[in-house]
């Protein structure tokens, strides 16, 4: 019998529909992969299955019983937990208080019991063989890959009969995601039911039993995984068919350099970098996660401090700060790593995120042109095909990867022809991101210059005209034209590290 | 329309506040709908409304400024010195007021964006700075009466309206457009919202951050003069209730303290619900020690509807994910 079984389940905010006569079924000890464009409702469905928020309609029975959860207590209660991302965490806290938040161990007076919390952790952590982690650290010192992780831990310390991981490896690094991998078959294989959320179908593919495919808030189809080919899924998730995810790779590489890059340091974490990046490139930038691709890409666009000579267009720049990299025809734009700390405005509206870095361009004599703005608005909003209400939506209430592209077209309508895009893809659907690389390559062939860094190694092997291998906030290798592989890639991220 | 209600719900019932406080106290006091009575609370509600400018301003871009007190007094003791009753040194000492006034923000605003002092250690220091400036300057003797002139300006008329509502109202219009109408506003609500994604957006942050204080210490000094015209004279401490009224203003409009939201439109509600409270309370045979106890609880009741719309609204962006 199935564990959990739905019917007709909907929801809807306000005129959106988020979730129409969803259907959903799973076991007891498989992994159940549920798949879906952005914006399909997955989200939503594991958020009503959570108790964080309350469906209009439908019927859930967990376990055969009528299932309804008030709040997310609620739902722990009956054994259900959901792995959100980086916001249900307190930065505050250390990653152990966080961990046992609201269920710490307490002693007979009531007083939380530092060492039994202590113990438990280490058990926790070393049962499911986790990455390093320390128990004390402060959590707003962590990467986010590193509070994925927390999140994981957090989940399983309820113990859950059902674990939900929404996008959990998406901002894992490929080791991590491997791990979280491995993980999900072994809690199944205790007898609990993940459901598995990825847009990578390749995850998918490793370790789904079974899968079910939301299109437009309703449940399309389910299968057995062994019995259905990627062709196949993909085409119920997006509707049609999908030639290719990547684009054809037609150099369109000038001998003009766009951004050149001499010594760049920045505290322990970069040192020494040297490079190029033509027009009409796009320069792919891998290694193993945490050897200074983040700081590379902070320090380009003026977020971090930096040393070293920068020249854009054969022109020195001295980038102190994003609006410095930002400015004019010769700037600079970043996609940034962390999409809701760094890249959107939650609380205010998809019109105000997009022409935020722009809005300058729609001032007549100091006085805003609304219409302007919604028309330029309404153009990116068609070209990105962005599902949003209405531009006035907020961006916190979109789908993440409805955010991400918002990030995106954000960018597209500053002036900047250098872009760095810092893992564009995280949380986008397949159809979309064949778009987005489509998008890039179309950017090129049009003059820009793209440094491109993904924490998919199969995106950097397909797109990229040439990677570049960091080890230790330097650069290690430089791979073009056929030496572009993951196992070269990986190679000389390793090989190189143990050289040292 | 509805969307402008719907997104400006707080504002609006920020004027509901105002107009249902106006109804009930007319019940208690009949004469209080009087167009003279009326017009004098529209005066004593500029002053507070104006003070409450630049602290909307600061506010919406996330800090605070507990230096109106004494930018306010300080413009106004100096002002009657420098005048000694006299109209024409105004020409000069009104413009060096307002610089100065500016000039006192200009430091807040350093402190805060460039050397990363927290507002209120900032502007709680200024104000106590400025405060023992001032007792050493007059060494508590009174000062002169204010000049004419500035009398005409806070208590005089044009046709019948009070020169100082006309002036509250140019204000308002230009607080309006710097805050809807120019980039100026989206810089600032996208850096009260996140201060990170305003920087990784281009937004001048510091130099935003400064301005936000500059208009303040400006309305301040503005206020202080106005003020010294309306008592006929400057006195020590005449500030001091402008602290919490200009920040109580801000709030009961429909800001959120934290930053990244609200609206000067929704401040003149503040400041008239203010106002028109105390004048309801001596009809009602209050103290002005029970005053004071109804104010705290009036901003406490606005402040946690307002919370209240942003927990909500924090739990379901909470509750969202990728
Ligand atoms: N609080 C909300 N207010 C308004 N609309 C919402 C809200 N929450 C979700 N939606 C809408 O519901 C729809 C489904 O969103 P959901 O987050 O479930 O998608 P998803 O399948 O998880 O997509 P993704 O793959 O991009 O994460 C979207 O169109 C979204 O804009
Ligand atoms: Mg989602």
């Amino acid at each position: 019998m199935d564990l959990v079984t739905v019917n007709g389940l909907s929801k809807r905010y306000g005129g959106i529909v988020a979730l129409s006569e969803a259907a959903f079924g799973a076991r007891a000890g498989e992994v159940h992969a549920l798949l879906g464009e952005n914006g399909a409702g997955k989200s939503t469905f594991i958020q009503i299955l959570s108790g964080a928020v309350q469906h209009d309609g439908g019927t859930i029975l967990v376990d055969g019983q009528d299932y309804r959860p008030a709040n997310p207590d609620a739902a722990q209660a009956r054994g259900i937990a959901a792995v959100f991302q980086e916001l249900s965490l307190i930065p505050d806290l250390s990653v152990e208080q966080n961990i046992w938040f609201r269920h710490e161990p307490r002693t007979w007076l009531g007083i939380v019991n530092r060492a039994e919390m202590r113990r438990k952790t280490l058990a926790l952590l070393e049962k499911y063989d986790f990455p390093a982690l320390r128990p004390e650290q402060e959590l707003r010192r962590l990467t986010l890959a590193e509070r994925q992780i927390v999140e994981i831990a957090k989940g399983l310390a309820k113990d859950p009969r059902i674990l939900i991981l929404d996008e959990a490896t998406s901002a894992l690094p490929a080791r991590e995601a491997e791990w979280l991998l491995k993980l999900t078959r072994q809690l199944a294989a205790e007898g609990r039911l993940v459901i598995f959320i990825s847009h990578r179908m390749a995850e998918v593919r490793a370790i789904a039993d079974r899968l079910t495919i939301f299109r437009n808030g309703s449940t399309v189809a389910a299968h057995e995984a062994a019995a259905v080919s990627d062709d196949e899924i993909v085409t119920q998730m997006i509707g049609r068919h999908l030639d290719r995810l990547y684009p054809e790779r037609v150099p369109t590489m000038t001998d003009r350099v766009a951004l050149k890059v001499a010594n760049l340091a920045s505290g322990s974490r970069l040192s020494g970098v040297d490079f190029s990046l033509r027009e009409g490139e796009v320069l792919g930038v891998g290694g193993l996660q945490g050897h200074g691709q983040r700081e590379l890409f902070q320090a380009l666009f003026g977020a971090t401090k930096a040393s070293g000579a920068i020249e854009l267009w054969g022109r020195p720049a001295a980038i102190g700060n994003p609006r410095q990299a930002l400015t004019g025809k010769d700037g600079i734009a970043l996609v940034p790593e962390d999409r809701r700390g760094q890249g959107l405005l939650l609380t205010k509206s998809v019109r105000e995120n997009l022409t935020l870095s722009v809005i300058k361009r729609f001032t007549e004599n100091g006085l805003l042109s609304r219409q302007k703005e919604a028309a330029l608005v309404k153009e990116m909003v068609d070209f990105l095909r962005i599902k949003a209400g209405t531009p006035e939506q907020l961006a916190g209430t979109l789908s993440g990867g409805n955010q991400q592209k918002v990030i995106f077209g954000k960018m597209l309508l500053t002036q900047a022809r250098v872009l760095l895009l810092y893992d564009p893809t995280r949380g986008v659907d397949v159809g979309t991101k064949g778009e987005i690389f489509q998008l890039m390559r179309d950017l090129a062939a049009k003059g820009y210059a793209i440094l491109f860094h993904s924490s998919d190694m199969p995106e950097l092997v397909h797109v990229a005209d040439r990677v570049l291998v960091m080890r230790n906030g330097r650069i290690a290798a430089t791979l073009e034209g056929d030496h572009i592989s993951e196992e070269e890639i990986l190679r000389a991220a390793m090989l190189e590290t143990r050289a040292a | 329309m509805s969307a402008f209600l719907a997104r400006n719900r707080l504002i609006v019932l920020a004027y509901a506040g105002m107009v249902v406080l106006l109804l009930v106290t007319a019940m208690f006091s009949p004469g209080f709908l009087s167009v003279s009575n009326m017009r004098s609370t529209v005066v004593l509600a500029a002053f507070v409304g104006i003070v409450a400018l630049g602290q909307t301003f600061v506010i919406i871009g996330g800090g605070i400024d507990l230096s109106v007190p004494w930018v306010l007094n300080s413009a106004a003791i100096v002002m009657a010195l420098l005048c000694g009753g006299q109209d024409l040194p105004l020409v000069w000492v009104m413009p060096l007021l307002l610089a100065g006034g500016a000039f006192i923000g200009l430091v807040n605003g350093v402190g805060v964006a460039q050397f990363g002092v927290p507002p209120i250690i900032m502007t709680l220091a200024t104000n106590v700075i400025l405060q023992g400036l001032i007792l050493v300057l007059t060494g508590g003797s009174p000062t002169p009466s204010a000049p004419a002139l500035i009398q005409f300006l806070s208590v005089g008329r044009i046709g019948g309206f009070p020169v100082i509502a006309l002036i509250w109202l140019a204000l308002t219009l230009i607080a309006t457009l710097l805050l809807s109408k120019a980039a100026f506003g989206r810089h600032l609500y996208a850096l009260g919202t996140s201060a990170t994604v305003a920087e990784f957006s281009g937004v001048p942050t510091a130099r935003t951050t400064i301005l936000t204080y500059i208009v303040s210490g400006l309305t301040a000094a503005f206020a202080g003069m106005l003020l010294t015209g309306y008592s006929g004279q400057a006195y020590l401490g005449m500030g001091d209730a402008y602290l919490f009224t200009s920040i109580a203003a801000v709030a009961i409009g429909g800001a959120s303290i934290l930053g990244g939201s609200g609206h000067y439109l929704g401040t003149v509600a503040g400041a008239m619900v203010l106002t028109i409270l105390t004048g309801l309370l001596p009809a009602l045979n209050l103290s002005s020690g029970a005053l004071l106890v109804v104010y705290g609880a009036v901003i406490l009741i606005t402040v946690s509807i307002g919370s209240e719309t942003f927990a909500g609204l924090g739990g379901r962006l909470r509750g969202r994910r990728a």
